[in-house]
């Protein structure tokens, strides 16, 4: 059990404190973490820290540390998850998540925390009930707020969804609009095997609102869609440093928000870098930002400059590594599309809309001679606000809080389309719960996670490519 | 956006003074970074901002005691924004705590986080919010109920803890799932408060597992784990239905009920044959016999899935022989055992959890559980979560780690998925690397060393370092790559070397030092053939700068001078090399240098002998006089050691030395060519815990962790709820058990077995009840007129209030049942059922106080004072308890102006003072009279009337005597807070009804008393029903101020029989008059313990619980 969360700033600054159980943790402890913090270089603090005092747990997220502590054994991963989910969660209510935005809504996260928590164990973590106990801050209320000086944001009653067999699916939602949205957000990131284990059919009891549908994974991915070409030529103390972008294989739309982030080598005394599209930038931890946005049609953006080596050093003996990021809206790489989206248990037809896009999860270049290394493919696919109207659902001889409508989500992936339907026997569990296929059920819960299927998507290894 | 945008990305990204960031310089920002800055603003503006940054600007006491609703939630704000920044504000606990009677669930929510927050510091303070708890419990909505519950649990008085236990209870039976779970919750904060009430917590726990709502469930694994961990005999009748749930419940508690039910599965059948612990052919090059590669085996580190399974189970050591190897196979299942089928088969679908913690203690169940055929399915849901869940990636790697050394096979397919990013955290890359050794394969291997190729270019030069250590291990382990890898390391050598020569920076030659260190460790498994590795390794020995890289070559040679055909023939020219530097190397160099060149003139042919020796004399002699003293003193030991050499030099041959040159050249092989220990025994010598453990990740034992219990281990207990804690080693039995094997216990037995017991008593007793018209002393009645009626009806509801049977409350309509409780309706035809009430009345019986002890004579001169609480009513106030006092002169001596003073200051300030109304101009105590003279052996009894306060806490005075202050404390007895209150059985049992629900409160206990009077009595012809009625009612007649009422007993067959005696005793608390109603019902055989059911029934809840809790105490 969780004994206290702590909320730190980018600075170590206690933000919240909330003491999840009796045996009280003195915030001294964060003083403790900090220096532990400084003492290791950025990135190596480990998420699992043992003190003097408690053993530590951090998820370190926008320059907010969650920062949780107990002082007897439990499953450490319950206490990470939890903690990115208090991040999630908080990011959800209040848009985004820094410190100014921490403090600025204490009362809030305040009681977000007590909700989530109990005796040092996660109470409510559906954010859908959560919304019902604690409404989001929003416009209307904060005007009131300056207004009359009073808005209350905690719920007088009970969400229902609370005795739910479905509990992320409120029961009564009525909602001018009839949508869903499918997005696809693919990131590009380090490739898997597995085989894929259904046939493409998802089908789900949607929450209102935002949510992860799946997550999947496609291994071996033909191509980048962009090319970055770093060339690092050190000679008596000086390092030329000439980088290329450009595109590689035209997805067919335009690719946003390109930036290449590389480190400088250590043992850099100077750098004088400048690029002919975009900008440039030097942070002070030796971070290089070049930002592109998008690729110019008339040139080929690229990056040059000289590194100076510090005072007795001929050549340059790492190589930094280069990430790029970019955006492609529309488009899903790996060439997953939704076939088809099917609402049940509900009278009135919802607009259904999807969206596609891609987007660079971790592509990193490590090595020079390897101009296209580390492609690896992660995709997320997520649907936008879903609010199905249920004016007429209670008509029914079962009461609203027994159908749930059911969307059935077809995927393929260009080339075909699998058949197994994993629909979820929504009425047959809350008539009989002792005695439903349960184990069953599970696997069309709203986190459930396919793979796409590997042979479909691409071939040959893909991983680097070699000149 | 174009420069200012990234301006202010770093500028963000260096914000580290808090102060900065409330004062963003407008100037700096351009057109659009101004605008940004506005809607920061805007984003602000109703927010609680300014409460966070001035939440003193305000008078915070003033605005709680604001009329209005809007001030106290300003106030709370302002005081939770205090909390946040560390500031102490519990001297306002007083004024907030008025505040959680407001009707503003947002007042009362914010009361309660200050409250919780505070509460343990202000005990006393916090008992005033108890009645609002009390009373908000019964409020019509869920969410109030469970706030209301949460907070009076979490809050963790001593003196409320009863009346919270009382409170799980009834909300336990809440019509509401949220209230359910909140109470299942509340258990474990009770837990380490009232562990005398252990029982009655596993009890509820037992209850709440056979919830229908899922969430409960889940909340009842928590508190299974907290209440009672060790309890898995409880899970037995649940097993199936929580395997079935399992995939229902939150995520968070499927982590600890996948646990718990793996925890029973073992206890109760044992680890399972197929299973990868009695796997042959399962790891390992290293166990495997015959193996072709005998030099890889010992080097890769891997573990056995015997050791491992030993680190799981603590007390398993029993089931192996002598060397560990063998388990004794009678305490094993089979796979297809109904349980080890229903755990796989419902661990199987969280595989796919978005949990990674669920993932991990699902794929630990089948880890330690699943055949070994079905061990793969666990592998691709744990490589996902390294993708899908960053943060949990570390603690991920940790447990693959353990999987990977011991099943090095399953992961090997898959090593792409361990292939390092730039991004990854230095932990992160080291864990990496570290499996990436573990599961290297002969197909891999290639892959791994272009991946091992491009790490080494990397900036972090302590990963570099790391890298070159794995490439070591994989070389030692796979015998075919060894001289690609020693080629890599040579070139990196000079390529290092070359590096630190030319810039000298910390860090920097690690990597050096570490390459060496590799080409050692591979070099070391077969010098001879790498002799040409050695050789060029030597002759760059003067390119290289760095000492720490020098001395390990210089080791180098000396360790392998003679090997091979190569070496030896630069033998001289390196020890002339080393004997020409000798002077300008450091310490440790200088020392290697020496045993070096000991080491050569050991195994130096005898061709160069003479050479080496005159080389030899002088590297000795520049070392004798080093200025450090260790080369002087290493030079005079090797001097000593080898005297051979040195006499060349001094040229006379004593006799003696050449007598000692056998035993000093033995001495001198031991010493510089004793094999070294393989350096990579160590790494398994460290704990493993079980996977998924926090015991795990930070590799010791944390306080808490508990291995595996002992297989087979479980005793099947059904009745009796004992705590069971130690399992694993209380059971004796076990071996025989495990003899007769596992089919004897079919699961389906567990369940009959299991269901009989609780409630056959009970009929079995209900049925006897027949007429009895022995007794003289009774009169006879019978059920059916209206006392009867009501009498039995109180009982059957008295009956359902103690049971725990809990599934025809949890209907829909149930809440307004619950609420008000009304008499349940009788569920059967009423049976002929009759009683005798005897006539017995509170003069029957004589009253014998018990004496305290207030002052001790041998710490009071002489003076020893007695007390017994009265059962007069005091004329003074009515709160006033009357205490008789005694006081004896037990010494020789007069003594004189004796008296009693209360140490409580008289009209304090003391917050709870203003609040129990009207009392503060009640003194504290009146005392009667004081005595003058006490002259020796005399006694005077006075009467002393004391203000309690309605609590429990004992009163502190002092006892003036002669002048001196001698200090007592009076310990209060609830019992005599009240005084009893005359009224007949109809008048009784009419108020009763009126005082159901959240005024009722029962408890269990059983009476012996009656076990010792028969004993006395023997066999002769008294009746004993009459017997036991009375020894009872005259024990809680002389320690209580009760009213007896009546005393009614059952009319049976069985004489013997006791059940249905029933009391009842009435009376009114002193200080606020209502009445107090106290039902006792005995139920058993009167020639054993009686089981007793003690109710009270007061408008005064904590009062009641606290009086029911003494009753009880005064029966036992």
């Amino acid at each position: 059990m969780l004994q206290c969360i702590f909320l730190l700033s980018d600075s170590g600054e206690v933000m919240v404190e909330k003491q999840m159980t009796a045996h009280r943790v003195d915030r001294a402890i964060c003083g403790w973490f900090w220096d532990y913090v400084l003492a290791h270089a950025a990135g190596d603090a480990s998420k699992v820290v043992v003190s003097p005092t408690h053993y530590l747990f951090q998820v370190y997220r926008n320059g907010v540390t969650f920062l949780a502590c107990t002082q007897v054994e439990m499953p450490p991963l319950m206490a990470i998850e939890f903690l990115s989910r208090v991040a999630d969660v908080l990011t959800d209510y209040l848009g985004d998540l820094h410190e100014d935005i921490i403090k600025d809504n204490f009362v809030l996260v305040y009681q977000i925390l007590d909700e989530m928590m109990d005796n040092g164990y996660p109470l409510t973590t559906e954010p859908n009930i959560l919304k019902e106990m604690i409404a989001p801050p929003n416009i209307v209320s904060k005007m009131l707020n300056v207004v009359t000086g009073k808005s209350s944001n905690i719920g007088n009653k009970l969400p229902d969804a609370t005795a739910s067999f479905v509990p992320w699916r409120t029961t009564v939602v009525k909602d001018a609009s009839n949508e869903v949205y499918v997005n696809i957000v693919e990131e590009l990131d380090a490739c898997v095997n597995r085989p894929w284990e259904s046939n493409q059919i998802l089908s789900f009891v949607p929450p209102d609102g935002q949510f992860e549908l799946m997550s999947y994974r496609v291994k071996k991915l033909k191509t980048t869609p962009i090319y970055v070409k770093p060339q690092l030529t050190s000679d008596s103390g000086n390092c030329r440093v000439n980088v290329m972008v450009g595109i590689k294989n035209d997805p067919g739309k335009p690719i946003d928000s390109i930036t290449v982030q590389f480190q400088l080598p250590p043992l850099i005394a100077s750098a004088d870098l400048t690029a002919n599209y975009g900008t440039v930038d030097i942070l002070a931890d030796q971070t290089c930002f070049w930002t592109i946005g998008q690729i110019p049609k008339d040139k080929a953006p690229s990056l040059s400059g000289n590194l100076r080596l510090e005072e007795g050093l001929t050549h340059l003996h790492t190589f930094p590594t280069f990430e790029v990021k970019f955006k492609i809206m529309g488009v899903a790489l790996s060439g997953l599309q939704i076939d088809k989206l099917e609402i049940r248990n509900t009278p009135h037809a919802p607009y259904k809309g999807f969206r596609a896009q891609t987007q660079a999860g971790s592509l990193a270049l490590i090595n020079g001679n390897n101009p296209c290394g580390h492609v690896d493919d992660f995709k997320r696919m997520t649907d936008g606000p879903l609010a199905l109207s249920s004016a007429t659902m209670a008509d029914g001889p079962l009461a609203a809080a027994v159908v749930s409508p059911t969307a059935v989500v077809t995927c393929n992936n260009g080339s075909g389309t699998g058949e197994v339907e994993l629909s979820y026997p929504i009425i047959e569990s809350v008539l009989n719960p002792l005695h439903g296929p349960h184990v069953e059920h599970h696997a069309s819960k709203r986190n459930h996670r396919v793979n796409t299927k590997r042979s479909k998507v691409g071939v040959g290894n893909m991983r680097r490519l070699r000149p | 956006m174009g420069r200012a945008a990234s301006v202010i990305v770093s500028e963000s990204r260096e914000r580290r003074d808090p102060r900065r960031r409330r004062s963003p310089e407008p100037e700096m920002f351009g057109l659009q970074a101004s605008g940004a800055a506005a809607s920061w603003v805007v984003g602000r503006m109703g927010t609680d901002a300014h409460l966070y940054d001035d939440p003193d600007d305000a008078s915070i006491p003033t605005l709680l005691d604001s009329r209005f609703d809007a001030d106290k939630l300003d106030a709370l704000k302002r005081l939770l924004a205090l909390i946040a920044q560390g500031v102490d504000v519990a001297h306002l606990f007083p004024q907030v705590v008025k505040n959680v009677a407001s009707q503003s669930l947002e007042v009362k929510k914010l009361v309660y986080l200050y409250l919780l927050h505070y509460a343990e510091k202000r005990q006393n303070e916090a008992l005033l919010s108890i009645n609002i708890f009390q009373k908000d419990l019964s409020d019509i909505n869920p969410l109030v109920r469970a706030w209301a519950l949460r907070t009076m649990a979490g809050i963790r008085l001593h003196v409320v803890a009863p009346l919270v236990l009382v409170a799980v209870k009834k909300c336990a039976r809440d019509p509401s799932a949220y209230v359910r779970k909140c109470a299942t919750y509340a258990l474990c904060k009770l837990q380490d408060l009232l562990p005398e009430e252990s029982t009655s917590l596993e009890e509820t726990v037992d209850v709440l597992f056979s919830d229908n709502s899922p969430g409960v469930v889940g909340a009842t694994a928590v508190a299974f784990n907290s209440v009672c961990p060790n309890c898995l005999p409880l899970i037995s009748k649940h097993f199936q239905r929580l395997c079935e749930t399992l995939p229902d419940i939150e995520e968070w508690a499927q982590i600890l009920l996948i646990d718990i039910i793996l925890r029973y599965v073992i206890a109760r059948h044992g680890l399972v044959k197929e299973s990868s612990i009695f796997a042959s052919n399962l790891p390992l090059e290293g166990h495997g016999s015959g193996d072709s590669a005998p030099n890889g085996n010992e080097t890769c580190g891997t573990t056995s899935t015997i050791t491992l399974f030993r680190h799981y189970i603590e007390e398993y050591s029993g089931c192996f022989d002598t060397e560990g190897n063998v388990i004794n196979c009678s305490s094993v299942t089979s796979s297809t055992n109904n349980d080890v089928a229903l755990l796989l088969k419902c661990t199987s679908p969280l595989l796919w959890s978005r949990n990674s913690g669920v993932i991990l203690a699902a794929a630990s169940v089948h880890w330690i559980m699943a055949p070994v055929d079905q061990l793969n399915r666990v592998v691709g849901p744990i490589l996902f979560t390294l993708r899908s869940s960053p943060d949990a990636t570390y603690v991920m790697l940790g447990n693959i780690l353990v999987f990977a050394k011991t099943a090095p096979q399953l992961f090997a397919p898959f090593y792409e998925d361990f292939f390092i990013c730039t991004s990854d955290p230095y932990q992160t890359k080291a864990l990496k690397l570290e499996i990436l050794t573990t599961i290297a394969t002969e197909s891999s291997i290639p892959a791994i060393f272009e991946e091992f190729q491009d790490y080494i270019s990397d900036p972090d030069r302590r990963f570099v370092a790391d890298t070159v250590a794995a490439i070591a291990l994989c070389a030692q382990k796979l015998p075919s790559i060894t001289t690609t890898c020693l080629e890599g390391l040579l070139a990196l050598v000079f390529h290092e070397s070359y590096i630190s020569n030319s810039a000298q920076f910390d860090g920097e030659a690690a990597v050096l030092v570490q390459a060496i260190l590799s080409i050692k460790a591979i070099v070391r498994t077969n010098p001879a053939s790498h002799e040409k590795v050695i050789v060029r390794l030597v002759r760059s020995l003067d390119k290289i700068k760095e000492p720490a890289a020098r001395s390990l070559i210089i080791w180098i040679f000396g360790e392998y001078s003679s090997i091979g055909n190569l070496i030896p023939k630069i033998t001289p020219a390196v020890l002339k090399y080393l004997a020409w530097s000798f002077a300008a190397e450091v310490l440790e160099t200088k020392l290697q240098i020496l045993n070096a060149a000991a080491k050569v003139i050991i195994h130096s042919p005898e061709e160069h002998l003479e050479e080496f020796k005159k080389i030899m004399a002088h590297v000795i002699k520049l070392a004798t006089c080093d200025l450090n003293y260790d080369v002087r003193d290493r030079a005079r030991f090797i001097s000593r050691l080898l005297p051979y050499c040195t006499t060349c030099v001094n040229g006379n041959n004593s006799s003696c030395q050449s007598h000692n040159d056998d035993t000093f050249k033995e001495l001198a092989d031991h010493i510089f060519d004793g094999k070294m220990p393989s350096t990579f025994h160590s790494t398994s010598n460290y704990r493993i815990y079980l996977p998924g453990s926090l015991s795990q990740v930070v590799l010791h034992a944390a306080p808490g962790y508990a291995p595996l219990p002992k297989p087979q281990s479980m005793e099947l207990i059904h009745k009796t709820m004992e705590p069971t804690r130690g399992v694993g080693n209380s059971s004796e039995s076990i071996n025989s058990d495990a003899e007769s094997g596992s089919s004897t216990y079919d699961s389906g037995s567990v369940y009959s077995e299991s269901e009989g017991g609780g409630s056959s008593d009970r009929n079995a007793a209900g049925s006897n009840k027949k007429e009895n018209l022995e007794d003289p002393m009774a009169c006879v009645y019978d059920a059916s007129i209206d006392q009867g009626q009501t009498a039995r009806d109180v009982e059957e509801n008295f009956a359902s209030l103690i049971t725990t049977d809990l599934t025809e409350l949890m209907s829909k309509s149930a809440l307004e049942t619950w609420l008000d409780e009304a008499p349940a309706e009788p569920v059967q035809a009423s049976t002929q059922t009759s009683f005798a009430r005897v006539s017995f009345t509170n003069r029957n019986f004589e009253r014998k106080p018990k004496l305290h002890i207030l002052l001790d004579p041998s710490n009071s001169n002489g003076l020893s004072v007695l007390y017994a609480f009265s059962s007069e009513v005091s004329p003074v106030s009515r709160l006033l308890v009357c205490v008789d006092v005694v006081f004896e002169n037990v010494s020789t001596d007069q003594l004189v102006d004796i008296t009693i003073k209360s140490e409580e200051a008289s009209g304090s300030e003391d917050a709870l003072d203003e609040t129990s109304h009207g009392s503060a101009s009640v003194p504290t105590i009146v005392l009667d009279k004081e005595i003058q003279l006490l002259a020796p052996q005399q006694t005077a009894k006075v009467v002393l009337q004391v203000h309690f306060h309605h609590h429990l806490l004992p009163l502190k005075l002092s006892v003036l005597c002669n002048g001196k202050r001698h200090p007592a404390k009076l310990h209060p007895d609830i019992a005599y807070f009240v005084r009893p209150l005359p009224m007949d059985l109809n008048a009784f049992l009419c108020k009763e009804n009126q005082l159901r629900g959240m005024f009722e409160y029962a408890r269990r206990c059983t009476f012996k008393d009656h076990l010792q009077k028969l004993e006395q009595i023997g066999d002769e012809h008294t009746d004993k029903n009459l017997m036991i009625a009375q020894s009872l009612a005259a024990k809680v007649l002389s320690n209580a101020n009760f009213h007896l009422v009546s005393m009614d007993m059952p009319v049976t067959f069985s004489i013997d029989d006791a059940s249905g005696l029933c009391w009842r005793f009435s009376s009114e608390i002193l200080s606020t008059s209502n009445p107090c109603l106290i039902t006792i019902v005995a139920e058993g055989h009167i020639s054993e313990p009686l089981e007793l059911a003690a109710k009270v029934n007061s408008e005064d809840t904590a009062f009641g619980l606290n009086l029911l809790n003494r009753v009880v105490a005064i029966i036992e």
